[in-house]
């Protein structure tokens, strides 16, 4: 059994997904890393609760910050009486709804990114840019955010490149090290724009990251 | 009678703690909604989260329109929903928030919500031989909740106006009235005090 991950995303990004935030690309990253995690799944449930607590709260919280006072920020009462006979009259064709079940098991890629914007689950296209380094063809633009996989073959370094903003890996497969430690199964690292980084494949097997970044890379080799 | 005081009827502001339902609270009314499609225990749940739904949307910058869609919506798929609500995983109101971030970011962003599975067989969990492992993570669910309460009150209410209200930093040092410097700072201790509470539940 492989060990839980030990490089997590940052609280920000973490209570960024939860608060619901956090754009389409960055929250399927965070997504597939809480699929592998159980302590940032922990994380992301305590904030949530917070959040539930805020929800609560919202109609007396009118005063200090945000908009409108008082009252000004519900639905007034005959109004809230209109809403809910519409919505009572469709409870009759709102039958209960199972669980959506998500596409079969395929390989080791786990839900949601399984099935997140044809995401290449078998085959995969690879563009090589160095020597035991690709990037697969499959790429999500949205939302200022650019997706796609990373490969490096046991040992092989990523050649230097940079990028102004953050560039952000997660682990599917194998493993890899830099000069802050080595990253396996579900593991992400964060590598703030303009700092210099040295990633390369792990001793043993290929390795394959998701990868997301704001903004340009330029690869310098 | 004026026109607030059928709000005041169903969320009595200025009140305490007085609004939420008495007995088997929220996650009683749930659980009738689940077991027998029980529709006066929705009727009160409407009560309870529509406004405060609609004010949530309202908050995050939507017309009353939308705001009055994604209420409908979201307690649509209460009543739909209300078999797959389980209090060990998440309280009441977490559960119905959940419900309305994500109908809000589908409604207003027309973006997908990627949530992991735990019916998927990838989807890992602690090693065996721990303790009852749904009593671990509401545990360490309940360590963090109370690690965000007790924050500064300056450094919660950044967290809230960044986090809850999807507000950027420039804004809320805009509703704050204070430097753009000072928020950074803030939400870096929050931050970092929450790194340190999740450092120590890992």
């Amino acid at each position: 059994m492989t060990a839980l991950p030990t490089h997590h995303p940052d609280p920000d990004m973490l209570l960024g997904y939860a608060g619901g935030g956090l754009r389409e690309a960055k929250a399927a990253f965070v997504a597939t890393h809480l699929a592998f995690c159980p302590a940032c799944r922990s994380v992301v449930a305590g904030f949530e609760a917070h959040c539930g607590r805020l929800l609560e709260a919202l109609p007396e919280a009118g005063t200090g910050t945000g908009t409108g006072t008082g009252g000004g920020g519900g639905a007034g009462g005959s109004r809230l009486d209109a809403m809910l006979d519409r919505v009572l009259a469709l409870l009759d064709e709102a039958a209960p709804e199972p669980a959506p079940a998500g596409p079969a098991p395929a390989g080791d890629v786990p839900l949601p990114l399984r099935g997140w914007r044809g995401f290449p689950c078998g085959e995969r296209a690879w563009n090589w840019i160095a020597p035991g380094v690709a990037l697969s063809e499959w790429t999500v633009e949205a939302a200022g955010t650019r997706a796609c996989l990373l490969r490096m073959e046991p040992g092989a370094p990523v050649p230097a490149h940079r990028h102004t903003a953050e560039e952000l890996l997660l682990v599917l497969t194998g493993s890899f090290v830099d000069e802050y430690g080595t990253y396996g199964l579900g593991d992400v690292a964060a590598y703030r724009g303009g700092t210099e980084h040295h990633a390369a494949g792990g001793p043993d097997a290929t390795c394959v990251c998701l990868f997301m970044l704001d903004g340009d890379i330029v690869f310098l080799g | 009678m004026d026109e607030g005081s059928g709000l005041e009827g169903m969320a009595a502001p200025g009140g305490e703690e007085n609004t939420a339902p008495a007995g088997g609270g929220l996650e009683g009314l749930i659980a009738a909604v689940a077991r027998d499609r029980d529709r006066a225990a929705f009727t009160e749940l409407f009560r309870y989260f529509a406004p405060r739904v609609e004010a949530y949307c309202l908050r995050l910058g939507a017309s009353r329109q939308v705001a009055e869609e994604t209420v409908q919506e979201a307690m649509l798929a209460v009543w739909r929903r209300a078999h797959q609500f389980d209090p060990a995983i998440a309280p009441a109101a977490a559960w119905v928030f959940a419900i309305a971030r994500n109908g809000f970011i589908d409604r207003i962003r027309r973006e997908a919500r990627p949530e992991p599975d735990p019916e998927d067989p990838l989807f890992r969990r602690p090693p065996q031989g721990t303790p009852e492992e749904a009593a671990v993570e509401e545990q360490s669910r309940r360590f963090l909740l109370s690690a965000i309460e007790t924050l500064p009150p300056d450094q919660s209410e950044i967290l809230r106006l960044s986090y809850f209200e999807w507000r950027s930093h420039s804004e809320v040092a805009e509703v704050l009235g204070i430097p753009l410097g000072t928020v950074k700072t803030r939400i870096r201790l929050a931050l970092t005090r929450l790194r340190r509470t999740i450092g120590e539940t890992a």
